[in-house]
């Protein structure tokens, strides 16, 4: 029974795992480039759960075809974003710092809006797949959760393949190394911001339905949770690495689904979290990070 | 332009005597509150903000840490004052103390995340306090109550609270005061400046670093027991409130952080508009926080106090 118990909580991890990279490789792009650490992508997150869910309650819309939409909306929405907030912040005595703090504002301006507009219920996409789950050796899986895995190692190759094979992301990576240097070799550092800022509210409107469909409710309050998810993500896998990202996000998705395995309920979030600061501690730069001590 | 020593001992005479008339001035205001029965829960509310705010300016405007679990130690003082008091039966004047030395032990048990950098410590900071908080929630319940908390029983007393209030935010002030001119004030604001200069210079820098962290950990401690007492009840959820340590953070930014003033007069407005929002917008109240938030880091990063002094220099000489 154990051994069965144990097999779920892998094939749980990885579901999950795969999930919580996209939510880091969202934080990452964004931090490598503009060293903005968003503190309002649980909210982003959030936002996108309503986008699907609305789509579909008011048109009807598949929530597959939702995906899409939310990349494009989102992106546009970031694009946007980029040249209201960054200009002013970017000139800040302390960038990092005062953008951390900003995007706390922009998180409780986007949870309370939500809560204005939808209300505190516990809402549920009420969507189902046809056959509801399937069967995979011993163990019946939904189909949802299949589904989401499969959208999401999609949306993680396209990002792979953006990242290191096209024009705009090699200079977007190289911006996450250096970015005084790139501007020497005339890429507009504006755009860019603003292109690697549209991808990331485009990864967070697509994870967003995608949460929608592998956790059973969310709420305007979840936020919070989700944006510390990230946080840990990205400080196990080294922040500004979008590849590290996806390894601590598969490492955190199968800690946490082992954890709650072995142990209580309640104790799953403290060994995310223990995780996190032994990683920062044996590894204070993250697994594929670079940062400098004091 | 040369100043003569005498013309500089007679701005350090005005600045000192501005000051101190305005710290006396508003101790023989607050502490007439309650005979003249004003508006109490407010002005417990504004001390307790200004002690938060100047405490983190320590760490934060002196030090250069941004550290965004600071509400674990508001919460650790609430806790270990409820649990002294409620179940040990110890007196509310000897557990106060011990919850301000509560919260120091944590920062020492955290002493090591000092040597983190900027974002990374601000994110480590955050996981601590979640974690503080997720040990309390989960630990038996003939302990800390659980997830419902503890309740005081009787012992509420708004008065005597109020004044022990009174005395912690003066023992801020003057705290921060003496920082502010002190060889370890000025210790801390060249390692906030670089660090390794600051090594060169032949400052210890991980013990002045420690020493900041414990004193801006022992005030918000001292906050979060305070209250305890005053509103007779703790539990996990307000007690570890993110809220708490964001409301500390922007009180102190929006006056100015690494000025003696700025985080008092952030306080006082921003307590006051606050109140003025909550009465008329309850709903609004956190969407008007979260704009508050964006605006200042937009337009006014060095706070009110920083923002002048940065436009008129010589404003640096006379205020604190």
């Amino acid at each position: 029974m154990s051994g069965f118990l144990i097999l779920n909580g892998l094939v749980n991890g990885i579901i999950v795992g795969v999930l919580y990279s996209l939510i880091g490789c969202s934080l990452n792009v964004l931090y490598g480039v503009l060293r903005v650490v968003n503190f309002a992508h649980g909210e982003f997150l959030i936002v996108g759960c309503f986008f699907g869910y609305v789509l579909f309650e008011t048109f009807g819309i598949h929530p597959l075809i939702s995906v899409p939409l939310a990349a494009v909306v989102f992106f546009a929405v970031g694009y946007g974003l980029s040249y209201l907030l960054m200009p002013r912040l970017s000139k800040a005595d302390d960038p990092e710092t005062s953008s951390f703090l900003m995007m706390y504002g922009v998180s409780l301006m986007l949870g309370a809006g939500m809560l204005m507009i939808f209300e505190a219920d516990t809402r549920t996409l009420d969507f189902r797949f046809e056959p509801i789950s399937v069967k995979i050796g011993v163990l019946y899986v939904p189909t949802a959760r299949l589904v989401a895995l499969a959208v999401n190692l999609l949306v993680v190759g396209l990002l792979t393949w953006f990242l290191y094979f096209t024009l705009y992301g090699k200079a977007l990576r190289a911006a996450i190394m250096n970015r005084e240097a790139i501007q020497v070799v005339g890429v507009n550092i504006h755009r860019l911001s603003a292109v690697a800022f549209g991808i990331a509210a485009g990864l967070a409107g697509i994870t967003g339905v995608m949460i929608s469909l592998v956790f059973p409710a969310f709420d305007p309050f979840a936020g919070p949770d989700y944006t510390l998810i990230g946080f840990i993500v990205i400080v196990i896998g080294g922040l500004g690495h979008p590849i590290g990202a996806i390894v601590g996000g598969v490492i955190f998705g199968l800690t946490e689904q082992m954890a709650t395995v072995f142990l209580p309920q309640a104790m799953a979030p403290i060994v995310g979290f223990s995780v996190m600061i032994l990683v920062i501690f044996l590894r204070p730069r993250g697994l594929f990070g670079k940062v400098q001590q004091r | 332009m040369a100043i003569s020593a005498a013309s500089e001992e007679r701005v350090a005479a005005i600045r000192n005597g501005m000051w101190y008339g305005l710290l006396l001035a508003l101790t023989v205001w607050f502490a007439l509150i309650p005979a003249f029965g004003g508006n109490l829960p407010f002005f417990f509310y504004l001390m307790l903000w200004v002690t938060m705010a100047s405490a983190f300016n320590i760490i934060s405007g002196f030090t250069g840490y941004m550290p965004f679990g600071y509400v674990a130690f508001y919460g650790i003082g609430a806790f270990t004052t409820a649990i002294l008091t409620k179940k040990l039966g110890v007196p509310v004047y000897f557990s106060l103390p011990i919850a301000g030395l509560a919260g120091v032990a944590l920062s020492l048990l955290f002493a090591k995340t000092l040597k983190l950098n900027g974002i990374y410590f601000a994110i480590t900071s955050l996981a601590l306090a979640i974690i503080v908080r997720l040990v309390i929630t989960n630990m038996p319940e003939e302990i800390t109550g659980g997830s419902f908390g503890i309740s005081l029983g009787s012992r509420a007393e708004p008065v005597k609270s109020f004044y022990v209030m009174l005395g912690t935010m003066l023992a801020a002030l003057l705290t921060v005061t003496w920082l502010a001119r002190s060889r370890l004030g000025m210790a801390l604001k060249a390692i906030r400046d670089d660090s390794e200069a600051a090594e060169a210079m032949g400052i210890n820098v991980p013990r002045a670093r420690l020493k900041a962290w414990m004193m801006s950990a022992f005030f918000p401690s001292m906050c979060g027991g305070i209250e305890a007492w005053y509103t007779n009840v703790v539990d996990t959820g307000t007690a570890f409130d993110v809220l708490i340590t964001a409301k500390t953070i922007i009180y102190a930014m929006a006056g100015g952080l690494g000025t003696v003033t700025g985080p008092v007069l952030g306080a006082v407005i921003m307590v006051w508009l606050d109140d003025l929002f909550w009465q008329r917008f309850p709903l609004l109240n956190l969407f008007l926080l979260g704009t508050a938030i964006v605006l200042l880091i937009q337009f006014m990063p060095r706070g009110i106090v920083g923002s002048l002094m940065q436009r008129w220099p010589k404003l640096r000489r006379y205020i604190m």
